[in-house]
């Protein structure tokens, strides 16, 4: 059998043999649910957010949306907390604890004031929850003061996370809403508040789509719809950004963060943590193809990281923090021309329409013999055609050239040489095709 | 392509009239159509004889746009659902696709299918005729090339009359496409369309016969668009050609499809031939019941003619194929067919074949009296009308023109499209130019 990788890691103290876990949501219900999970290889859970308030939920409440025929690629909820009674709940989570000690369980919890929260904070606890996460962030709540609009509260956060504070000893996990600006502003009062971690993405302010029949948004709920979080592959380079910012925070740096946002192969898993996560949730992918999705993250991120020669999982984690810069810092003294491999060319001319009228019309087309020609005067280096072509491998990164040393910054017209003063080696992707 | 397997226990009619190739849904359409190159020149456009123009309605498919899609095709094809089955893709546009370089061609064929299912699915109509007022044309012949000029001469502004020999419309698209392929209701839907837009078919009424052009010409038709197909079969001179149970392709399946499939077919049957014709007649005879049906082909399977898809159907149906041997001699007992003897093409070798039924579907010609229905249009040798039907299907008499089978020697449903399009301009041109 190849060599795979260890993939356990400490998460607040708890040794877990692997980060991928439920998030919470419809998928981490019920004690069946969670243990069907862990059964199949899964670390740990997020329990689904238990609280007091009891949500009252529509019927449909779902959508998803598709690009041409390929469905799920962004995904619509509009379910709220928990409705199971809560001493059903502490029932669960007591049960999930006595059958799977040596995995990891997190409670989500959300209270409506600052001694529901309390309450439930010490109630989970007592019940076995290892970690607790608290939810400031469901963004389709329909009780007021709970939900998302606690996440873009420094005032609330701070109360909410402190009441906590006082009802249990355990870790504290605050998961946030992406509704907002920059997300390290509530970050840091959560933790100056005494949290422990942060939990991002919760899922984006959305409407999917509308009913042209009915004129109205998707789901229809009796001829009427909702805004209402947004999941899946399309909201995953918005987590990542999140993340990233907060990961690159001087004051948030060491803080441990749980990536959450369209996780569904362990590529997505190896993002995430290479931009510094220690823990992963993940949902979508779950409600689409079932708990079995984690078996091809166990064994594609093992098998990944044994080949990039890493032994243990941690000395992944934020691997990319450093190559991720502010736009004014890249190195703007170049450019990558594209080549094309005239052998692989079915002459569909998708490269030259996208250059003409998405970029610089910088590709000639020889109509006769059906075949692009890059014209190097007035190609940018774009690579756009690159990413149109339908073809793989038929264009690629190709030669790079360089500004003149003289004019390095000064914003006139650059002319580019192979054989400028500044060459030296580049990094180009290598896209995956 | 996958066949859909022939329902348990369905009689061999329902077998018969239950079309082979199954339909793309919204789902598979949008997969096949997200396939699709979207090349800038689009080859497959280029090389469809009717203008079809696949390259714009598969890029409307792509984008959702179904009705657009829909009108794309009514406008270039009036017979698109019909083509849609009966093309050779696999020559025209589908040979011409870029995506081959990558793995294989789309399937614009079922893309076509399902964007003309889902106008009719829909209600949608992608054509609006507009008022008839700049005088009478006339139609001879129902088949494709007929209802192509006919409908293309409506959408211009003419008052246009289908003047057809049988008591049914549509030509070979009834008589000799096998609904397996072509189902029944399909053709007649899409004459419909073609009445719709105003056209009017009188059956049972044979030019030369019934009425005479220049009757018509007394009556204020200004041209004619002359299109009986070839309605004749081919002979093939071997003994024992008048024995009971030979019969043609024309005659086996002249009442095939209109009657439902409530024709006489014998229990062990020969097929002679190896065009699309010979396929049909195959198909026809399994699928209503005979027992044996094979297949005698003079040369190689590479050089038979019929479309490569349907032959591959064709053996699917547990139907044999006797490649290299041409018929020497029908055998019977007492006046009735009994055996086909057969001879090699490139050898010696001979073949008897047991049969009660044969039929001989070796081509067809124009019926023999042509020249009674269009006194004066100038024929080739072999009785085919003298135009060029690419051009202009203009023939030796001003106001005549032609095309489709008569013209071309029988060649595709697709090609019969085309001309009965350029015919439709080049008579609405001749019009507008006072007739002369």
């Amino acid at each position: 059998m190849a060599k795979h990788a260890d993939l356990s890691i400490d998460f607040l103290g708890f040794h877990c043999e692997n980060p991928f876990f439920l998030s919470s949501s419809p998928v981490s219900a019920t004690y069946e649910m969670c243990a069907k999970f862990l059964e199949t290889g899964g670390g740990g859970v997020v329990f689904k957010t238990v609280g007091t308030y009891i949500p009252d939920e529509c019927s449909p409440r779902f959508d998803h949306v598709r690009k041409e025929t390929l469905p799920f690629v962004g995904f619509k909820n509009m379910e709220q907390i928990s409705d199971h009674p809560y001493e059903e709940n502490l029932e669960f989570i007591r049960k999930l604890k006595k059958d799977f000690p040596n995995k990891c369980l997190i409670v989500s919890i959300m209270g409506m004031n600052e001694e529901d929260w309390e309450r439930l904070a010490r109630d989970v606890t007592e019940a076995g929850a290892d970690i607790l996460e608290c939810n400031y962030s469901c963004p389709q709540m329909t009780h007021e003061g709970m939900g998302s609009d606690v996440g873009a509260s420094e005032e609330l956060i701070t109360k909410f996370t402190k009441a906590t504070l006082r009802g249990t000893n355990l870790p504290v996990m605050l998961k946030m809403t992406p509704n907002i600006e920059k997300m390290e502003v509530p970050a840091k009062a959560a933790i100056r508040a005494g949290g422990h971690a942060i939990a991002a993405i919760n899922t984006i302010k959305a409407i999917t789509g509308l009913d042209l029949d009915t004129y109205c948004g998707l789901p229809v709920v009796n001829g009427k719809s909702s805004i209402s979080g947004y999941s899946g592959k399309a909201a995953k380079p918005i987590a990542l950004r999140f993340i990233c910012n907060m990961k690159q925070d001087p004051e948030l740096k060491d803080v441990p963060v749980s990536g959450i946002g369209g996780i569904e192969t362990w590529e997505d898993c190896a993002e995430f943590l290479a931009l510094g996560c220690t823990n992963l949730q993940f949902t979508t992918s779950v409600m689409q193809y079932g708990y079995r999705v984690v078996e091809d993250m166990i064994s594609g991120l093992s098998l990944y990281l044994a080949e990039k020669g890493f032994d243990k999982l941690e000395d992944f984690v934020g691997i990319a923090l450093k190559n991720m810069i502010p736009a004014d810092h890249l190195d703007r003294d170049f450019k990558v021309y594209p080549q094309i491999d005239l052998d692989t060319c079915v002459g569909c001319g998708r490269c030259y329409i996208s250059c003409f009228d998405g970029a610089h019309q910088a590709i000639e087309w020889d109509a006769e013999k059906r075949q692009p020609k890059i014209d190097e005067d007035k190609c940018v280096g774009c690579q756009l055609c690159l990413h149109v072509c339908p073809v793989p491998h038929c264009i690629t990164p190709g030669k790079v050239v360089f500004k003149p040393q003289d004019q390095f910054g000064k914003g006139s017209e650059a002319v580019y040489k192979e054989d400028s003063p500044n060459k030296r080696e580049i990094i180009v992707g290598t896209y995956e095709q | 392509m996958n066949h859909k397997t022939n329902a348990q226990g369905a009689s061999p009619e329902q077998n018969y009239l239950c079309e082979a190739v199954p339909p793309l849904t919204i789902a598979t359409v949008m997969e096949e159509a997200s396939r699709c190159l979207l090349c800038i020149d689009a080859p497959c456009s280029r090389d469809c004889p009717a203008g079809t123009d696949p390259g714009s309605f598969i890029r409307s498919i792509r984008f959702k746009n179904f009705k657009g899609a829909a009108e794309t095709i009514r406008k270039n094809n009036i017979l698109g659902g019909i083509c849609a089955r009966v093309c050779p893709y696999e020559k025209l546009c589908e040979e011409a696709c870029s995506r081959t370089g990558i793995d294989r061609p789309i399937q614009i064929g079922r893309i076509q299918r399902f964007a003309t299912d889902y106008e009719k699915a829909t209600g949608f109509k992608a054509l609006e005729p507009p008022k008839q007022d700049k005088g009478k044309v006339a139609v001879i012949g129902s088949g494709p090339a007929g209802l192509s000029c006919a409908a293309g001469l409506a959408m211009l502004g003419y008052g246009v009359t289908i003047f057809e020999e049988k008591s049914y419309a549509g030509g070979v698209l009834m008589s000799g496409i096998v609904p397996s392929r072509l189902p029944k209701y399909v053709v007649e839907e899409e004459i419909k369309y073609v009445t719709d837009l105003g056209v009017v078919i009188k059956l049972n009424t044979k030019v030369g016969k019934d009425i005479t052009l220049d009757a018509l010409r007394k009556d204020g038709y200004k041209a004619f668009f002359l299109a009986p197909g070839n309605q004749a079969p081919q002979k093939v001179s071997v003994p024992g050609i008048d024995l009971q149970g030979v019969t043609t392709a024309v005659d086996f399946l002249v009442n095939a499809k209109p009657s439902g499939g409530k024709i006489k077919v014998g229990k062990s049957v020969v097929v002679i031939g190896g065009g699309d014709v010979a396929m049909d007649c195959a198909t026809t005879a399994k699928l209503l019941g005979a027992e044996k049906v094979s297949v005698l082909y003079r040369r190689t399977r590479a050089e038979m003619p019929a479309y490569r898809e349907e032959v591959d159907y064709v053996e699917d149906l547990n139907i044999l194929f006797y490649y290299g041997f041409a018929p020497e001699e029908f055998v019977g007992s007492n006046g009735q067919v009994t055996a086909v003897k057969g001879k090699g093409f490139y050898d010696d070798s001979t073949i008897m074949l047991p049969a009660d039924q044969v039929i001989v579907a070796v081509g067809q010609k124009p019926a023999p009296d042509l020249s009674a229905a269009a006194p004066g249009v100038k024929l080739t040798e072999k009785n085919f009308v003298v135009a060029d039907e690419d051009k202009d299907c203009k023939t030796s008499v001003a106001d005549i023109f032609s095309g489709g089978d008569i013209v071309n020697g029988g060649k595709t449903v697709v090609q019969a499209v085309a001309a009965g399009k350029v015919a439709a301009e080049q008579i609405d041109a001749f019009i507008r130019q006072g007739g002369k």
